[in-house]
């Protein structure tokens, strides 16, 4: 019988009544994430990681391995008498240090030593500076291939545990079972890392590493450009669709599916799909707002800055997604399954523009970041990966401390709401078929007024 | 009865909602990347400002070597912290305070010189090379414009003025800018940016004529602002608004609202409309990418038999010998914009220049003089003529 992830078996409940525990925890996030940016990211602060390639490969790898340990590893080797007995604050503190060596090793064992001082140049800034390549650039160039493995791994990881419900490995017990999926989705992580990346690489160099890689990349026709930046936006829709399917959408529709194989590929390859046709839809959205992309421009009108926005945009959504999720317990719990996810993606999807507005209004003001939309190095990923990082630390690692605790027993059930269960009645399916109509002319009055909205809220003039 | 209804009601209404999600995400992957969706897109109509036009127009090139030594400006970058700390903060001359790399600050550098600006520039300098980060690293950008009117007459304007005083002075007495600014021969400057390479240089234009215009484009921090007036400014400022900033018939320039590396914010570069021959572009950076530039002229402008015909200046491709898949797509994409002359150099990159030279691209070679490094660019002290 597969045991429930710790997450899944923990239960949460507020410290204060009313909104005291969602306002204690914003403020005691936001003061975390402000005071971490400043120590290890803002060009203006302490060690001014934000270079930008180094600090975005630290706060992608460091997401990576919390998703490791929270959810392929279920937090093994530690018992669950210490997760459920230990401070939180201790237990955020000995998980977030277990974080970052783990990082330092796969960084300094795997990726610069043995990929890159034994296989690939490019993983290793040494070997780069060695063949001529600036100190500066030699630790951009391999940041961002170690960078571009760890957006992969945070899309396959969960979403193994998640959509393929860590099958066929959910019977194992750990640490078999978390070393299985961990070696497995390592191997797919590897497999599309030099699909969708490895020319990339191979294309910053002169001459084109035509021997070793494809070049010109196989998308160059289809992207408009040979950046890999085509690759970051499915990837990046990718790891956020997950999560919404986890969060917000509670594994619906795919979780009406009885059959287990047929839920788990449906919903391990749905994700893929929805977050293809959300990568097409922020393309598009770029273009009705900016015009069309012109190859060869720089930044805001150029395709492959373009296709990096959508993983940008992708990421403004997450935000306010797991946010929801983590302090609000969704947000919306008072209708059946399908409802309440919709009303959450509307509500989250409002939220996103609003922190999109707000962030491009305000955060060179505060974080350091370069003034404007598409500078080299803006890159509201960072921010906002590094928030969600450290709203990751506080949820799972520090069980929402200050505003929340681990219930007690009797407490645990108290929050569990009752759906009714979706059937494909013929009600149903009538449904369907109108909402899909509907779903249509959302579809289309969005892109009607999308250039209108754009021309409205104009952020920079 | 009334359950069932009920129910029914229900299974409606999540039908439903899964329904209008499903619709949507199936329109979103169908439609957003088809070809249909151009039915949708912004048409573009091209606005044919007609800003006049010149005969002809000649670059000198006084100075496009910002610095001499990649790696050690990289290393200034690194250690700082990176591509976005503000430029004043780098303790580079000339507000170099003797606090080290990364902790300098506009005003106790100026307090260390401005006494001395702008009759002394060279004694400044001397002190900076005590005080800041690597000052003989610096150069500077700057280009003499000769624009030959339709009358026959002509008119200097210089663009920027390089970074190291010594540099730049030794560049401007070579070319003769001493001579032509202190006459009033050149009564405008323009300044391209705000980027140290191509404004710090100023007191040394003051030097020898401070009543000169000075044409900057919107986005100077006030530390900028301040420096033009410590520079010893006494003329007309005129800060250029994002778009078209006519100049003269036939030459003006065009302000875009492109953040900048080392937190500079907007650049203004120059089009000129040749007669019988078409568009040249002449810029300092061109941060806003060459393609941006010559589609805002296809956008807005009125040019000759609607030739893109000439470039000349810093493209800002591989400033720094790095490189990026981005820019393939600008040397793949180049060509359908056929330029008939393209004159680079300074932030293009040697690497840039090879490959548009692989690539077929009419490129002006050079003559590798005066420090500059390679014949694949127009060198310092090389000229080019437009028309």
């Amino acid at each position: 019988m597969e045991q429930p992830l710790y997450l899944e078996e923990r239960s949460l409940v507020k410290r204060w009544g009313g909104p005291w525990s969602i306002l204690l925890n914003t403020a005691f996030v936001l003061a975390l994430f402000y005071a971490s940016w400043w120590i290890f990211q803002d060009p203006r602060g302490i060690m001014r990681m934000y270079t930008p390639y180094v600090g975005y490969m630290w706060c992608r790898w460091l997401l990576v391995i919390m998703i490791w340990i929270a959810y392929i590893f279920d937090f093994w080797p530690f018992k669950r008498k210490w997760l459920n007995e230990t401070h939180p604050v201790v237990k955020g503190v000995i998980l977030t240090t277990l974080t970052v060596v783990l990082f330092t090793v796969v960084l300094k064992v795997f990726f610069e030593t043995i990929l890159g001082e034994y296989s690939i140049a490019y993983f290793s800034p040494d070997r780069l500076q060695e063949l001529g390549i600036v100190e500066f650039y030699a630790e951009e160039y391999s940041a961002q291939a170690i960078l571009m493995f760890a957006a992969i791994a945070s899309w396959i990881s969960p979403a193994w545990v998640v959509a393929a419900e860590s099958s066929p490995w959910g019977n194992l017990k750990q640490p078999v079972k978390g070393f299985t999926i961990l070696m497995f989705t390592f191997f797919i992580s590897v497999i599309v890392y030099f699909v969708a990346f490895h020319s990339h690489m191979a294309i910053l160099f002169d001459p084109w590493q035509s021997f070793t890689a494809i070049t010109p990349p196989w998308w160059e026709d289809f992207a408009n450009t040979v950046h890999g930046n085509f690759n970051i936006a499915w990837i990046m829709c990718c790891t956020v669709i997950v999560w919404i399917h986890e969060t917000i959408w509670e594994r619906y529709p795919f979780c009406m599916i009885k059959t287990n194989w047929l839920r788990r590929c449906s919903s391990f390859f749905g994700i893929i799909v929805v977050a293809i046709a959300l990568s097409f839809f922020l393309y598009y959205a770029q273009e009705l707002v900016w015009g069309e992309a012109v190859r060869g421009t720089r930044r805001l009108m150029s395709p492959d800055w373009r296709w990096l926005h959508v993983g940008e945009m992708a990421i403004f959504w997450l935000v306010p997604a797991l946010f929801m999720h983590f302090y609000m317990k969704n947000g919306i719990n008072g209708y059946s399954k399908p409802v309440n996810a919709l009303f959450r993606t509307v509500v989250s999807v409002i939220a996103a523009v609003i922190l999109y507005y707000v962030y491009y209004k305000t955060a060179h003001l505060f974080l350091g970041t370069q003034k404007g939309f598409s500078h080299p190095q803006q890159f509201p990923m960072i921010p906002m990966i590094w928030f969600i990082n450290i709203m990751l630390i506080n949820y799972w690692f520090m069980d929402g401390w200050p505003g929340w605790r681990l219930a007690q027993h009797e407490e645990a059930k108290q929050d569990v709401y009752a759906h009714d269960e979706v059937r494909m009645t013929p009600r149903f399916n009538y449904g369907l078929a109108v909402g899909a109509v509907c779903g249509i002319v959302v579809y289309f009055a969005v892109v009607y007024i999308l250039p209108t909205f754009g021309n409205t809220f104009t952020i920079f003039n | 009865m009334l359950n069932n209804e009920n129910q029914g009601r229900r299974d409606f209404l999540k039908g439903t909602a899964t329904g209008i999600g499903f619709g949507t995400l199936a329109s979103m992957g169908l439609f957003s990347y088809s070809p249909l969706r151009e039915f949708f897109l912004p048409k573009i109509e091209r606005k044919f400002a007609d800003f006049g036009a010149c005969k002809s127009i000649k670059v000198t090139n006084i100075s496009e070597t910002s610095w001499f030594d990649n790696a050690t400006l990289m290393g200034d970058i690194k250690g700082a912290g990176g591509l976005l700390v503000n430029q004043y903060d780098f303790n580079w001359a000339p507000f170099g305070d003797g606090t080290g790399l990364a902790k300098g600050s506009y005003d106790r550098g100026i307090a260390t010189i401005k006494h001395l600006l702008p009759e002394k520039v060279d004694e400044a300098w001397d002190i900076q090379k005590k005080l800041a980060v690597n000052a003989d690293n610096a150069g500077g950008f700057s280009c003499l414009m000769d624009v030959e009117r339709l009358d026959g007459s002509r008119k200097k304007y210089l663009l920027d003025v390089g970074w190291n005083y010594q540099w730049i002075h030794k560049c401007f007495k070579r070319e003769g800018i001493d001579k032509m600014l202190a006459s009033g021969e050149i009564d405008t400057i323009i300044l391209s940016h705000e980027h140290f390479d191509h404004f710090y240089g100023l007191p040394v234009a003051m030097k020898y004529n401070p009543n000169v215009k000075l044409i900057i484009p919107e986005g100077f921090y006030k530390e900028g602002l301040q420096y033009i007036k410590d520079s010893g400014h006494t003329g007309e400022l005129v800060i250029a608004k994002n778009g078209l900033y006519e100049i003269e018939p036939g030459f003006s320039t065009y302000v875009f609202d492109v953040p900048i590396i080392c937190r500079v914010f907007g650049e203004q570069s120059i089009f000129a409309n040749v007669q019988d021959k078409g568009l040249v572009s002449i810029t300092g950076c061109c941060h806003q990418g060459i393609i941006k530039f010559a589609n805002t002229a296809y956008k807005e402008l009125k040019y000759d038999n609607d030739q893109m015909y000439g470039i000349y200046g810093g493209l800002h491709i591989s400033p720094f010998d790095d490189w990026d898949p981005k820019y393939d797509d600008l040397v793949i994409s180049l060509g359908k914009w056929d330029f008939k002359k393209v004159g680079c150099n300074h932030c293009t990159g040697l690497l840039t220049a090879e490959k548009f030279i692989a690539a077929g691209y009419p490129v002006v070679k050079g003559t590798s003089r005066f420090r500059s490094q390679s014949h694949s660019y127009l060198g310092n002290g090389d000229i080019i003529n437009f028309g």
